[in-house]
C-alpha cells in the first residue's frame, strides 16, 4: 500500500514541471506516444504516480528516460496537461535522486548552488594557474605561433585531466550504480543470469552511439516507423564531436595541444574542426530553438538547460579563440584566453555530467540495458 | 347504425404489403355488411390520401372508417383529424393495425398474415358499425392553483403563475420558506448564495397579491378532482407576535431551557424549542417549536411577544389545480456506513455545507483542526444488488474497519452531488489554510458546464482515485487516525491509502421520508420511489392524476437550473388546466346501468383512481362514476357481478362483434 502525498506534486515543480495536476486520465498522451508499448506504457503513468506523490513507483521507474521528449502528447493532451514536460522534469528529478551526494538536487533546485559552484571550480582553476603556470614568454616558435606548452605544459595539464576524470568516472559511475540498484535490484526475488548482461550489453553501446530512438519519433505524424529528424542528426553531430573533442583531450593531450601549426589537411586540424564545428552548430541550433521556442521541447527551459547550452556554447567559442591567438602568434591573448577556456571547460564537466543534464548520455542508454537485462530475465522465468 | 362505411387499407410502402396481401384483404371485406367502398394506398398518411379520405367521406356521406395500417400509437391523432376536417365525428373511425401485429410478427407466414389482417379489418368493420359519435365532456375549472412546498422550485411556480393572473396558495410545512436552498451557502456553478437566491424569490412573493403563504401549513385532505380541489389545510401558529421585540427574544431563547438537534443544520448543533431563524430564511421572525415546547414558561417571563392563546387553524383551500414541489432529503447513511456515527470525523456531504459556512478562519469540526479531507462519492446513490459489494466492517484488536457496503435500491445517479462537492471543496481550499482535497469517485459526472468546476479543482492539485465498481473504498481507524483506503483504477488497481482528518460522504438525494402527501392524491412513484411523471420526455410535468403536476426534486434529483426548469413548466401546464374555467375531457369512460346496478361496491374497490361513488338515487344506492376523474381503463366492468358497468365505444357488444368477428369460419 502506498499513501499519496499532494507535497510530491509541489516539490516537482521545481524541477520545472507544472499544470500536470489538471491530468484527467484520459490516456491520450499514452495513446499518441511513439515509444510508449506494452512493456512499457507511458507517460499517463507516470503523470498519475506524480500526482499521487507515489514516490517509490518513480525512483524504480526507467520510463522517464525511455522518452525522447518529440512532445506530441503534450500537443495533444487535452487538459493541457504537458505530459511532455513532466517526462523531462521526473528526469532532472531522477538524476538527482540517483545522485546520492545530494549535490545534484541543490544544483537543480537552487540558483545560489548553481552558479556558485561554477564559480567556485572556476577560480579554483584560476587560483592554481596563478600559482602553477609557466613563463608567459613572448617568443614565438620558428613557424610565427605561440609557445603554448611553454606556458601550460601538456605534461602538467594531463595530469589535471586525468584526476577530473577520475573524478567524473567515479560519480557518474557510482550515480549509475544506485541506479541499478533502483531500478533493477526493486525487482525482489527476480533472478538475472549473469549471461545476461553480456547478451544485452549491445543495447548500451548501440543507443550510446546512434540515439536511434529518436528516429521512432514520429513528430509530424507521419506515420513512418523510422524518421531522419534535424534534431536527430543535430544531436548526433553534436554528441560525436563531443566524444571525439573527449577522446582528444583525455587520451591525446600531447598531441592535440601541440605548439606545431600543422597543414589543414593534418588530422589533427581535420578532427579539430570536425569537433568545434559539431559542437558550435549544435549548440546554436538549441539556443535558436529555444528562444524561437519552436517545438515542445525548446518550449519551456528550466535554468539549468540554459547554463548547460552557456557552458559549453563558452568553452566552445574560448577553444576556438586560443587556436586563432596560438596561429597568429598573439601570445598573451592565447594564454588569458587559454586559462578562460579551462575556467568554463572544467566547471562545465564536473558540474553536467554527474550531477546534471548532461548525465543523460549514460543514464539514457543505461536505462534502456537495463530496462531490456531485466525484461529478458523476467521472460526466463 | 352506421351503414356507409369507408375501409383504407395501407401498404405502408412495402412494410405492410410485402408480407400482406392487401388487394386479397380489400377484395374480402369490400362486400361487408355496410362497406361501401375500400381502397388500398401505398401510404395511407399520406397527405394525398388524407385528402382523398376527406372527399370520399363529403362525396359519398360516409358515416364511418377504417384505417388498417401502422400502430394507433403513431396515427389515431392524424386519423381522427381527418375524419373531423371531414365533418365526421371522429369516434366514428375504427382502426386496425396490420404493420406491428401482423406484417411485421408473422414475415415467415405471408398465407397466414394476409388471413390474420382479414379478420383484423373485419372486427373493425363491425365495431365501426356500432359507433357512436361523442361529445368530449366539459367540466368547469376553477382558476386558482395550490402550490404545495415552498422551497425554491414551489416558489418560483408560484410567482410565474400570479404573473399569468392566476390566484396561487403557497402552502408550506415549514415555518421558513426556501426548502433546502436556503441551507446552502455559496451555490454551484454562479457562486450566489442560497440566502440571496431565497431573499429575492421571498421578495417576489411578498410584492404579488395573488400569491396567499401559508407557513407551517400541511394539507391533510384532499376531495375533488381536476377543475375542482378542495384541500384541507391545517396551519400551526407560530406562538409569536409578528411584531416583537427582538432585544427581549433572544433573551427568551436564552431562557428557553429545552434543547433540541438542529435540523438546519443536519444535527451537528442544537437549538432551542424558541428559535430564530437563520439568515436564509423567511418570513424573519421567530417560532416556537411547539412539538418539543414543554410550556414551562420561561420565555414568557421575559418576553412580552410570546403567545400561547394562538391556535392552530384549518383552512380551506380551492384549487382547479395542484402543484407538487416538495422537494427531498438528504440520503441518511445507516451507523457504521463508511463509518458514520462509528467515528466521531465521518460526515455527510450536507452537513459538510453547514460546517464550511459556521467556520470563520480556521476549518476545525469537534475542536479538531481539519486539513486532509477524504471525499467519498455515490453515498445512497448507484446502489449494487446486495452481495454484489464486498461490505467488510470489521475490527481486530489493531484497527477497526468501517461497512462499505453499498447494496440498496437507489440505483440511479443523483446528479447534484459530483459538482456539489468538488464545488465545496474548491470552496474550502479557497477560503481555508493548508486543505489537501481527495476524491474517492466512482466516475466523476459533472456533465455540461459543471465540467470547468471539475477542471478548476485538478488544476488546484486536488487529487482523484476512483474505485472499482463492487470495491468500494474503506475506511479504517488504527491508534486515532483515520485512513481512507482504495483500490484505485486509475493507477492500474494499486491500493493507495489517505490519511484523512475529515471525512465526507457524498450523499444523494432521496424522497421526503414523511411523504403522506403521495397518499392524499394518489401520486403514482417510480421504482426508486420519487413522484412519477406520465412521459418522462414528452410529458415531465403530468402525472397521471389529472390536475396534479410535479416539479422540482419530489420528482427525482435535479439541481437548481434543473428544479426552476421543471417548475416553469408545471406552472404553465398548470394554468393551461385553469385557465380557459372549464376543461374539455375523453369521453371514452365507464358508463354505469341504474337499473341493473344494486351496489356491492366491488367497482368502488378495483377502481384505482378513486371515480366511483355510491349515491342514492331514486331511493336506490347505485354506484356513480364521477366522469372529471375515470380515465377509461376498464378495471370496474369485468368485477360487476350483474354487469351494470359499460365503457362507452367499447361496450360489451361492440367487444362481442368483434370477437365474432375474429372467430369467423375459424373451425
Ligand atoms: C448538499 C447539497 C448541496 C447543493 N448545492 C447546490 C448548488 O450549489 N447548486 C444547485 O443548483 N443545486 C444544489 N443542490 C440541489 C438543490 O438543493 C435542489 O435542487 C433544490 O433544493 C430543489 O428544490 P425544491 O424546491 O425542488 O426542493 P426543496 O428544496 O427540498 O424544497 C421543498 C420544500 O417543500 C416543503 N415541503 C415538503 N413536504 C411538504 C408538504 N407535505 N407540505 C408542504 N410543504 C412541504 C419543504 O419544507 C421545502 O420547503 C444541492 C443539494 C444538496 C443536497
Ligand atoms: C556526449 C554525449 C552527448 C552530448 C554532448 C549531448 C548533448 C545534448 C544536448 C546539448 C541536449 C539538449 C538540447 C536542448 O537544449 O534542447 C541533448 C538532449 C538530448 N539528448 Fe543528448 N547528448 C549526448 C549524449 C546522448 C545520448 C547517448 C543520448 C541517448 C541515448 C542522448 C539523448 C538525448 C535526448 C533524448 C535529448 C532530448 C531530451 C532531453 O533533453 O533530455 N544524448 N543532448
Ligand atoms: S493526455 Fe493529458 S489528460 Fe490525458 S492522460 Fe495524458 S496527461 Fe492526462
Ligand atoms: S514527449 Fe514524446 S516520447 Fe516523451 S512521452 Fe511524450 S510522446 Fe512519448
Ligand atoms: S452525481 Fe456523482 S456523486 Fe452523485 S451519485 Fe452521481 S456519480 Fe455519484
Ligand atoms: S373505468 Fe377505470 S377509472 Fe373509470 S371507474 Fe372504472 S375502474 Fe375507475
Amino acid at each position: 500500500m502506498a499513501a499519496a502525498d499532494t507535497m510530491f506534486g509541489e516539490s516537482l515543480k521545481e524541477f520545472g514541471a507544472f499544470d500536470f495536476n489538471a491530468c484527467y486520465n484520459c490516456g491520450t498522451c499514452t495513446a499518441v506516444c511513439s515509444l510508449s508499448d506494452e512493456q512499457n506504457s507511458f507517460p499517463r503513468e507516470m503523470v498519475r504516480f506524480s500526482v499521487l506523490g507515489l514516490r517509490d513507483d518513480i525512483h524504480s521507474s526507467v520510463k522517464p528516460w525511455l522518452c525522447y521528449y518529440c512532445g506530441q502528447c503534450s500537443t495533444h493532451c487535452p487538459q493541457d496537461a504537458k505530459p511532455a514536460e513532466l517526462m523531462m522534469s521526473l528526469r532532472r528529478y531522477l538524476t538527482s535522486v540517483y545522485d546520492w551526494t545530494g549535490l545534484g538536487r541543490k544544483l537543480y533546485t537552487s540558483k545560489a548552488w548553481e552558479f556558485g559552484s561554477i564559480a567556485i571550480l572556476a577560480l579554483l582553476i584560476l587560483v592554481l594557474f596563478l600559482f602553477l603556470h609557466g613563463p608567459m614568454t613572448t617568443e614565438l616558435t620558428d613557424q610565427g605561433g605561440v609557445k603554448l606548452n611553454t606556458f601550460a605544459p601538456w605534461k602538467q595539464v594531463e595530469i589535471g585531466d586525468w584526476i577530473m576524470a577520475g573524478m567524473l568516472s567515479f560519480f557518474l559511475l557510482s550515480n549509475i550504480f544506485n541506479m541499478y540498484l533502483k531500478i533493477v535490484r526493486k525487482n525482489k526475488g527476480l533472478k538475472i543470469p549473469i549471461k545476461l548482461w553480456f547478451t544485452e550489453l549491445y543495447n548500451l553501446i548501440v543507443h550510446f552511439a546512434t540515439q536511434k530512438q529518436f528516429s521512432k519519433c514520429d513528430t509530424l505524424g507521419t506515420g513512418k516507423k523510422f524518421t531522419f529528424s534535424s534534431y536527430w542528426i543535430i544531436h548526433w553531430f553534436l554528441m560525436s564531436s563531443y566524444v571525439i573533442m573527449f577522446i582528444m583531450i583525455v587520451f591525446f593531450l600531447g598531441w592535440f595541444q601541440t605548439d606545431n601549426i600543422y597543414h589543414w589537411t593534418h588530422p589533427q586540424r581535420l578532427f579539430g574542426y570536425y569537433a568545434t564545428a559539431g559542437l558550435l552548430t549544435g549548440v546554436v541550433w538549441f539556443f535558436v530553438a529555444r528562444f524561437r521556442k519552436s517545438d515542445e521541447k525548446s518550449k519551456h527551459s528550466h535554468i539549468t538547460d540554459w547554463t548547460f547550452l552557456v557552458l559549453l556554447f563558452l568553452t566552445t567559442v574560448t577553444g576556438i579563440l586560443v587556436q586563432i591567438f596560438r596561429i597568429n602568434g598573439m601570445p598573451y591573448p592565447t594564454y588569458y584566453t587559454y586559462v578562460i577556456h579551462l575556467m568554463v571547460l572544467f566547471p562545465m564537466l564536473m558540474i553536467e555530467v554527474p550531477f546534471s543534464k548532461w548525465s543523460h548520455l549514460a543514464y539514457r542508454p543505461f536505462a534502456i540495458y537495463f530496462d531490456r537485462v531485466v525484461q529478458a530475465a523476467k521472460k526466463i522465468k | 347504425m352506421n351503414r356507409k362505411l369507408g375501409v383504407y387499407i395501407c401498404h405502408c410502402g412495402g412494410n405492410i404489403s410485402d408480407y400482406v396481401d392487401v388487394e386479397k384483404v380489400k377484395a374480402a371485406v369490400e362486400h361487408d355488411e355496410g362497406v361501401f367502398l375500400a381502397r388500398t394506398t401505398m401510404f395511407a398518411c399520406s397527405d394525398a390520401t388524407q385528402k382523398e379520405m376527406v372527399e370520399d367521406i363529403n362525396a359519398n356521406q360516409l358515416d364511418g372508417i377504417v384505417v388498417a395500417s401502422c400502430s394507433p400509437k403513431l396515427h389515431l391523432t392524424t386519423f381522427r383529424a381527418v375524419a373531423e376536417r371531414a365533418g365526421l365525428n371522429k369516434y366514428n373511425y375504427v382502426h386496425a393495425n396490420i404493420r406491428e401485429q401482423v406484417s411485421w410478427a408473422h414475415s415467415d407466414n405471408k398465407t397466414g398474415a394476409t388471413e390474420k389482417a382479414i379478420h383484423l379489418v373485419k372486427s373493425a368493420i363491425a365495431r365501426v358499425r356500432l359507433a357512436e359519435s361523442l361529445d368530449p365532456i366539459t367540466i368547469p375549472s376553477r382558476k386558482a392553483v395550490a402550490v404545495i412546498g415552498a422551497g425554491i422550485s414551489g416558489m418560483r411556480a408560484a410567482i410565474e403563475l400570479a404573473d399569468m393572473g392566476c390566484p396561487v396558495t403557497l402552502i408550506e410545512r415549514e415555518h421558513f420558506v426556501g426548502g433546502r436552498v436556503a441551507q446552502w451557502d455559496l451555490l454551484f456553478t454562479t457562486d450566489q448564495t442560497g440566502k440571496e437566491l431565497v431573499t429575492r424569490l421571498y421578495d417576489d412573493i411578498a410584492k404579488r397579491s395573488n400569491i396567499r403563504l401559508l407557513t407551517g401549513a400541511e394539507v391533510i385532505e384532499n376531495t375533488g378532482n381536476i377543475g375542482d380541489f378542495t384541500l384541507k389545510v391545517k396551519v400551526t401558529p407560530r406562538y409569536i407576535n409578528e411584531r416583537c421585540d427582538e432585544g427581549n427574544l433572544q433573551r427568551a431563547i436564552d431562557a428557553c431551557p429545552v434543547e433540541v438537534p438542529d435540523d438546519f443544520n443536519f444535527n451537528i448543533t442544537t437549538r432551542k424549542a424558541i428559535y430564530h431563524n437563520f439568515p436564509s430564511e423567511y418570513p424573519q421572525y421567530p417560532v416556537i417549536d411547539i412539538k418539543n415546547c414543554t410550556r414551562c414558561g420561561e420565555c414568557e417571563k421575559v418576553c412580552g411577544s410570546i403567545d400561547f392563546s394562538q391556535q392552530e387553524k384549518t383552512v380551506e383551500v380551492k384549487a382547479g389545480s395542484v402543484l407538487m414541489a416538495t422537494g427531498f432529503d438528504p440520503y441518511n447513511p445507516s451507523e457504521g456506513e463508511f463509518g458514520y456515527l462509528q467515528f466521531d470525523n465521518v460526515v455527510t456531504l450536507p452537513q459538510f455545507k453547514r460546517i464550511i459556512d459556521m467556520c470563520e478562519e480556521k476549518l476545525t469540526f469537534r475542536g479538531k483542526d481539519i486539513h486532509n479531507i477524504a471525499y467519498i462519492y455515490c453515498v445512497g446513490s448507484r446502489q449494487v444488488e446486495a452481495g454484489a459489494s464486498s461490505a467488510g466492517g470489521s475490527a481486530t484488536d489493531r484497527y477497526e474497519e468501517a461497512s462499505r457496503d453499498i447494496s440498496g435500491e437507489n440505483r440511479y445517479c443523483s446528479r447534484y452531488c459530483c459538482t456539489s462537492v468538488i464545488h465545496s471543496a474548491i470552496e474550502t481550499k479557497k477560503r481555508f489554510r493548508a486543505v489537501n482535497n481527495y476524491h474517492f469517485t466512482r466516475g466523476i459526472r459533472t456533465y455540461g458546464k459543471q465540467e470547468l468546476l471539475y477542471n478548476e479543482s485538478l488544476k488546484m492539485g486536488d487529487i482523484y482515485l476512483q474505485s472499482y465498481e463492487n470495491d468500494p473504498p474503506s475506511v479504517i481507524r488504527e491508534n486515532g487516525k483515520t485512513t481512507v483506503r482504495i483500490n484505485d483504477i486509475m493507477t492500474a488497481g494499486k491500493e493507495i491509502s489517505v490519511n484523512a482528518d475529515l471525512i465526507v460522504l457524498v450523499t444523494g438525494m432521496v424522497p421526503r421520508s414523511d411523504n403522506r402527501i403521495a397518499s392524499l392524491f394518489k401520486l403514482p412513484k417510480g421504482r426508486d420511489n420519487f413522484f412519477n411523471e406520465i412521459h418522462m420526455k414528452l410529458r415531465p410535468v403530468e402525472t397521471v392524476i389529472d390536475g396534479v403536476t410535479i416539479c422540482g426534486a419530489c420528482q427525482g434529483p435535479k439541481n437548481i437550473t434543473e428544479s426552476v426548469n421543471s417548475s416553469l413548466s408545471a406552472a404553465t401546464k398548470s394554468f393551461s388546466y385553469v385557465s380557459k374555467g372549464e376543461l374539455e375531457l375523453e369521453p371514452i369512460i365507464a358508463r354505469v346501468d341504474a337499473a341493473l346496478c344494486t351496489w356491492c361496491g366491488k367497482c368502488m374497490e378495483a377502481c384505482p383512481f378513486d371515480a366511483v361513488k355510491k349515491v342514492v338515487d331514486g331511493g336506490k344506492e347505485i354506484a356513480a362514476i364521477n366522469n372529471s376523474v375515470c380515465k377509461g381503463c376498464g378495471m370496474c366492468l369485468p368485477v360487476c357481478p350483474v354487469n351494470a358497468i359499460d365503457l362507452v365505444a367499447y361496450s360489451d357488444q361492440e367487444m362481442e362483434t368483434m370477437i365474432n368477428a375474429l372467430a369467423e369460419d375459424i373451425k
